[in-house]
């Protein structure tokens, strides 16, 4: 268990590796180097959202297909994609007046994933998502349980997503692997992706690349979770945000040595928002994979930047004039942390913390 | 295991006695080709290995020396037919490269290494007699794959006994904080002391200190063979901790390995209490309880 | 003990300061954002001076954390106290409270602590000599 755990961390660490490895990917493609620094932070971004439904093998992999799309559709201008991702969340939020083709074509898109589904789990679906019978209801009509429908009711939606992406993009799967793969990764199965080579596929297989973004990129990953968005203007927000921090945090089985880690982590982060940039926003939410349950943590702010991430985040590199401790030590209060800062328009810290068994 | 083993160690014979006799005067053959040819087979082994990447947390020099030790004993194997020299061996090299993180890959990789070279060089030397050739090979391989099964059943053994090791050091963590007196405790640290281990002593010590009002810690270490950097900083920060809650830590017993890694993470040494062993330590805490047991012992007669 | 002077702010629930003998015992109860922890900073500091203090104890057993912000007010404080001829001892970080600030990098090596209030006025009597001790201790 120690050791299995040891080598657990060490992959997770390897996340540091990733921006340089982006960073080839990106390099390889485009001269501009503003557009360069741009595309990394928004695949870092987007891989720190994916990567409690990855398995740590297939994140590099990951890391190179988000950033050759995200090229792709620099190239295209390509916005209509990003537009449905967000919609694939909320199948109540049908209308956009303003573009009646686009809201057409995602109906019979729904309407042809939804046929896609076996009957019975169709149903269950529409009880839950639409009728809105909770879960323990719709266990007792089948003699199952609360957690067996919840746990179905995961399973159909990873499968809705996928089968409503491949009738909106009218996409042809290539080969027998490509469906197996992307409902692994549409339902965050680590396991599955190990098992299926989920990481070496996507490097193959154009169309499951394309797809995996938006399957991916959602932000709602613990659809049960609740989600603390916590404005931040002035100083009385650095005691709000820790506490409200710390409330998500105690939901779930945190030591109260991690809760209190947790709250100065959150503290710091807030007060440089406060102290270095006009306003910001923290959300904290409780994530999860099929091993452990975490914390995710992400601070954003519209400010200055930060000039020199890495010289940040050495020790003894004041953020102001204070202890002079700032990013290196929040750093080792959290088990992963990760900073974009673009000069002139902000900063995002986006870090987790796991509950150890 | 012992018993596949035995089975395995007689099976060319029982299994094809008429042949056992051809065996008898080729095993002999085989060997005296494989000691002449050592120096050169020896090498290209060596080659393939480096050439692979296998043992890659070893110096080629390491690498070397081994494989000549692996290579005797190989021949060894072939001519006296037991393996209970090789089994030794592979033992004590398991336990050797176990903890420079030599996988269990790198290991079977390197021992078929070695079957794939000889096997080579007794093509090379008999391929005009094809009759003759196809022999020797019935021969050589059975006796080359039960080496390659010895070596590798004793390195997963052997690793399989290290991570056990490591278990029962992470099950041991409740390691006693023990009140000796009024305000004093000791942390006696027997075993390994890694990272998560480390981890819990502090938080078992700190709230140690608030439950017993302890004003002093003696943190034993005496029995700690080597910390790594990680639990190193680990014992640091207990010491730093304690201080902010208001007690000090005199550490007894630090190796002057322990002492390196510490002046290595750039620890000043001169700004924590060390005493030589736990004796010295207990009278050191209490010299500096007795000063402040004295005052408050006074303080406290006046008022009632 | 007796209650020299609370702060006339708003925040008065928060803080408290009260007069032993020649020691000050500042507590603080509640988590304090920026602005109500420079005026406890800025109070405490001004009762020092009026009351010739030589001691003071600041108790932080309230707080569930303490960031480097917070941290560096106290040291802050503790340094401006020495100014004013007074000791501080801040007392009463509690475990977990203490295991993060150093795993932030906060160490307070120049501010003396201890684990409670008993031992805090223990500790300001070795450091201001014995007399603080007898009249301090007296009054309990």
């Amino acid at each position: 268990m120690g050791i299995e755990a040891l080598a657990d961390r060490q992959l997770t660490g390897g996340l540091a590796e990733l921006p340089a490895l982006i960073r080839r990917v990106v390099a390889s493609r485009i001269r501009d180097a503003n557009a360069i620094d741009d595309l990394v932070q928004e695949t870092l971004a987007r891989v720190m959202t994916a990567q409690a439904r990855l398995d740590d093998s297939a994140l590099a992999p990951y890391a190179v297909v988000v950033a050759r799309n995200l090229l792709s559709a620099q190239w295209r201008q390509d916005v209509r994609f990003k537009q449905h991702a967000h919609r694939l969340i909320d199948l109540t939020d049908a209308s956009r007046p303003e573009d009646q083709v686009l809201q057409r074509e995602e109906s019979r898109a729904v309407a042809s994933a939804l046929a896609q589904l076996p009957e019975g789990e169709r149903q269950t679906l529409i009880a839950h998502e639409v009728e809105g019978q909770a879960t323990s209801d719709l266990a007792a009509k089948s003699g199952s349980t609360a957690g067996a429908v919840a746990a179905q009711l995961h399973r159909t939606r990873a499968k809705l997503r996928v089968e409503y992406l491949l009738a909106l993009e009218r996409t042809r799967l290539p080969t027998e692997r490509c469906r197996p793969v992307l409902l692994s990764l549409s339902g965050g199965e680590r396991r599955r992706q190990r098992e299926l080579d989920a990481a070496g596929h996507l490097l193959e297989c154009p169309e499951c690349a394309g797809l995996s973004g938006p399957l991916l990129d959602r932000l709602d990953g613990h659809p049960e979770g609740e989600e603390a968005i916590i404005a931040v203007r002035s100083d009385r927000d650095v005691v709000r945000a820790r506490q409200r921090g710390r409330e998500i945090a105690a939901q779930i089985d945190f030591s109260s040595t991690d809760l209190t880690l947790i709250a100065t982590a959150i503290s710091e982060v807030v007060r440089n928002i406060v102290r270095f940039a006009d306003h910001g926003q923290l959300r904290v939410r409780v994530i999860e994979d099929a091993a452990r349950r975490g914390l995710l943590i992400v601070a954003r702010d519209v400010g200055p930047g930060i000039p020199d991430v890495d010289r940040a985040l050495r020790d003894g590199y004041s953020t102001y004039g204070g202890l002079g401790i700032g990013l290196p030590g929040v750093r080792r209060l959290m088990d992963e942390f990760s900073i974009a800062s673009e000069l002139g328009k902000g900063t995002t810290i986006t870090m987790a913390k796991w509950v150890h068994a | 295991m012992e018993h596949s083993e035995d089975r395995s160690q007689h099976s060319p014979s029982s299994e094809d006695p008429e042949t056992s006799i051809e065996h008898d005067q080729l095993l002999p053959e085989l060997v005296a080709h494989l000691r002449d040819s050592r120096t050169e087979l020896r090498q290209e082994w060596a080659n393939r290995i480096t050439e692979a990447s296998l043992l890659s947390s070893m110096t080629p020099q390491e690498v070397f020396s081994e494989a000549t030790t692996v290579y005797d004993n190989y021949v060894g194997v072939l001519e006296t037919g037991s393996v209970e020299a090789l089994q030794k061996y592979a033992q004590d090299l398991s336990e050797r490269i176990i903890p420079r993180g030599v996988e269990t890959h790198e290991v079977l990789g390197i021992v078929l290494f070695l079957r794939d070279v000889l096997a080579r060089s007794l093509f090379e030397k008999y391929h005009k007699d094809f009759s003759l050739l196809n022999r020797i090979l019935d021969a050589y391989e059975p006796a080359a794959n039960r080496i390659a099964n010895t070596v590798a059943v004793s390195f997963v053994q052997e690793r399989e006994r290290v991570i056990r090791q490591q278990q029962d050091a992470i099950r041991e963590l409740s390691t006693p904080v023990l009140q000796v007196r009024e305000r004093l405790l000791i942390l006696p640290i027997i075993g390994v002391l890694d990272t998560q281990r480390a981890q819990q002593l502090t938080q078992q010590l700190l709230s140690a200190i608030r439950r017993h009002r302890a004003k002093v810690v003696v943190v034993d270490i005496t029995g700690v063979a080597d910390v790594d950097v990680a639990a190193a900083t680990h014992l640091v920060q207990t010491v730093d901790a304690s201080r902010l809650m208001g007690a000090g830590i005199i550490i007894t017993g630090l190796s002057s390995e322990i002492a390196q890694t510490l002046v290595h993470i750039g620890v000043d040494l001169s700004k924590m209490n060390t005493v030589g062993d736990l004796q010295g330590g207990i009278e050191e805490a209490e010299r500096l309880l007795g000063f402040a047991v004295r005052r408050v012992a006074d303080g406290d007669r006046q008022p009632d | 003990m007796a209650t020299v002077n609370q702060t006339e702010q708003a925040h008065q629930i928060s803080v408290s300061i009260l007069r032993q003998g020649a020691y000050l015992i500042a507590s603080i109860h509640a988590a304090l954002d920026d602005e109500e922890l420079g005026r406890f900073q800025r109070d405490l500091i001004r009762q020092i001076t009026k009351s010739r203090s030589r001691g003071v104890i600041i108790d932080v057993g309230a707080l569930d954390v303490l960031d480097s912000f917070g941290s560096c007010t106290l040291r802050n404080l503790a340094l401006m106290a020495r100014l004013q001829g007074a000791v501080t001892v801040i007392v009463g970080i509690q475990p977990d409270v203490a295991f993060a600030m150093v795993h932030l990098g906060i160490h307070l090596e120049d501010v003396h602590t201890a684990l409670g209030l008993e031992e805090g006025l223990a500790r300001l009597d070795e450091l201001t000599g014995a007399g603080g001790a007898r009249s301090a201790r007296g009054s309990a």
